[in-house]
């Protein structure tokens, strides 16, 4: 959860990214303590519109998705059909006045392959000059009893 | 006939979705639009009562699809797959896998017995309890009355030892004083384990539940206090030789568990002299040799020995021996001195599953320790994100105590059950006569000596299939 100015990212992560193994997701749950949630998934073409938006509505300031290289997918088109969701997920979330950048996909590269926690490194150093997201204080609001 | 003890189990629910192992992945692009879509024929629904668990991001679908495959075959696109869950791949470790872990948790939510399916599709061997394979030449028939009905196995043990034999006077009473038992209805003690994000409802839980099963927890001394003194008589105090004695802790307590080590005769010592009901264990690691040590202690007058192995089941001072080697070793150590009935033999040490409990009484245990089953009970993930002071995953520490009390006692019903089909199979009605019956169990490494032996040895790697 979103605790006074520490904004949490959800990163979701197919299976094949390199050095992404559970002590590198916990070594980098250490780095960044709660700024960060991870969730591996088998394959970027598992995600939905629906996981970032909830993870948007819940806790996160910000979604992104981590994918292989393009033509590097052992479920051949996952990471094709992931941005094409990262899309439609932007569109949602800008005709309510979000950013779109709360929303992201980063495609590793084929030459250079980067390690999970070097993505994520490359990630947060973006997201960290998102102002805090409004669906958040709205929802923590009307989460709020009533007095 | 004592009454029969039965281990009344119900469903409890699991309070975060656990971890599967395999995921849908399916796509809508590319999608015909078919009238009679495979998503919509699914015989489970599971499409249709589709959720998502932000807390996890766990979709439903994964939980409640049963790998029919009738989805993955039918649509004409091929537009949905199944896939390995990563995050059900890395969970525990080599030794509690992550097959290990989910039989538990489903053995904590339903008290039920595992069923596999059709067929052992598993190799012929494997290291440490899976090189043993016990006797079943007793299923031969159904039994008329059901093992689980009217036909009685015990499975209570007795802590403590026994002499040798008894003395009586020309009048015909006892000469010396009779041996102080304390009975157990079942060979499973419980244990507090070593780590775990774990609070004081965690706690009570597992000390109502080792009330309720009439068995022992053993944790250390000096977190007794509040509302656990009430649970005195199913808790087995460690001593800590950092800590003194608690008199007030002591009183009332019908086991103490003291470890080896410099002090060990002092304060056994002194146990004794103030608390003379007081049964005591000594806890030593299990190691190479161990069996000098045992003698040491049992000619110190005690009754009862903990053997601790490592939690991945080996020998504490040689990853190469499994505890169950150890074990027969101590154990054939004492029958061939003739002192085997003076002490109680406790084992303890990475015993994941109740065929672990079983093969270690067939290997000359009375009785076993269980520490981490308990904990897995819970839904904990092996993760040991408490260790590095991460958040638990699955807020062990949040849960009621009533709720933990009810998964333990599901998971130790359905251990029981499983030992008493064991024995039920094996013909054998009390589980103090499955102690050190190794003539009814097959263990592979003789099987190979016996075999191949004079072929020479096979190469590492390799097995029979």
């Amino acid at each position: 959860m979103t605790e006074g100015k520490k904004q949490t990212v959800a990163f979701f992560y197919c299976q094949q990214t390199p050095e992404s193994s559970e002590q590198e997701r916990q070594y980098l749950e250490e780095k960044y303590e709660r700024s960060i949630r991870l969730f591996p998934i088998p394959c970027g073409g598992r995600i939905e519109p629906l996981h970032f938006l909830r993870a948007l509505e819940e806790f996160a300031n910000a979604a992104y998705v981590i994918v292989c290289p393009e033509g590097e997918c052992r479920y051949f088109e996952g990471n094709l059909r992931a941005k094409k969701r990262v899309q439609r997920a932007r569109e949602i979330i800008e005709s309510i006045g979000l950013e779109g950048d709360r929303i992201g996909i980063l495609s590793n590269s084929k030459e250079n392959p980067k390690s999970l926690a070097r993505l994520v490194d490359e990630i947060m150093c973006n997201t960290s000059r998102l102002e805090p997201s409004q669906v958040l204080n709205l929802h923590h609001s009307l989460a709020r009893p009533f007095h | 006939m004592p009454a029969k003890y039965m281990i009344h189990t119900q469903t409890i629910p699991n309070r975060f979705r656990p971890l599967t192992k395999s995921g849908i992945i399916a796509w809508w692009e590319g999608c015909l639009g078919c009238r009679a879509c495979v998503k919509k024929q699914c015989v489970y629904d599971v499409y249709r009562n589709r959720d998502l668990d932000v807390r996890q991001m766990i979709d439903s679908m994964d939980n409640q699809c049963m790998n029919c495959l009738r989805c993955v075959q039918g649509c004409p696109r091929e537009l949905i797959h199944k896939s390995i869950n990563p995050e059900y791949e890395a969970l525990g470790d080599s030794h509690w896998t992550p097959d290990i872990i989910a039989q538990l948790w489903n053995q904590a939510e339903t008290g039920k017995i595992p069923v596999s399916g059709a067929g052992y599709s598993g190799p012929f061997s494997g290291p440490g309890f899976d090189s043993m394979w016990t006797d079943m030449s007793e299923i031969v028939r159904p039994t008329r009355d059901g093992i689980h009905g009217r036909e009685y196995i015990s499975t209570g043990i007795d802590l403590g030892g026994t002499p040798k034999h008894l003395a009586f006077t020309d009048s015909g009473n006892l000469e010396s004083e009779p041996p102080f038992l304390v009975d157990v209805p079942l060979p499973i003690i419980l244990r507090v384990p070593p780590f775990g994000s774990l609070s004081d409802n965690t706690i009570k839980g597992w000390g109502i539940g080792a009330r309720e099963l009439g068995t022992f927890l053993a944790l250390p001394n000096e977190i007794i206090k509040g509302e656990l003194l009430a649970l005195k008589k199913n808790l087995i105090p460690i001593i800590s030789p950092c800590h003194p004695l608690l008199d007030d802790v002591l009183e009332g307590v019908r086991l103490v568990e003291v470890p080896w080590g410099e002090k060990w005769k002092e304060i056994t010592q002194k146990i004794k002299e103030d608390h003379p009901s007081v049964l005591i264990s000594c806890r030593t690691p299990l190691v190479r040799g161990v069996e000098e040590r045992v003698l040491s202690i049992i000619n110190s007058g005690v009754s009862i020995i903990y053997l601790e192995g490592t939690s991945s089941g080996r020998v504490t001072d040689d990853n190469s021996i499994f505890i169950k080697d150890g074990i027969r070793q101590i154990h054939v150590a004492l029958v061939d001195k003739g002192i085997r009935d003076e002490i109680t033999i406790l084992v303890g040490g990475g015993l994941a599953m109740a065929e672990h409990a079983a093969k270690s009484i067939i290997c000359g245990a009375d009785g076993v320790f269980i520490d981490f089953p308990i904990l897995i009970a819970l839904e904990c993930r092996m993760c040991r994100r408490c260790t590095k002071g991460l958040s638990c995953p699955v807020e062990i520490d949040q849960a009621e105590a009533s709720w933990v009390a009810s998964r333990l006692i599901n998971l130790i019903g359905a251990w029981h059950n499983q030992l008493l089909e064991v024995m039920g199979a094996m013909g054998i009605r009390d589980v103090r006569r499955l102690r050190g019956e190794t003539g009814r169990a097959i263990f592979y490494e003789d099987l190979d000596m016996n075999t191949f032996g004079s072929l020479g040895t096979l190469r590492e790697g390799y097995e029979l299939e």
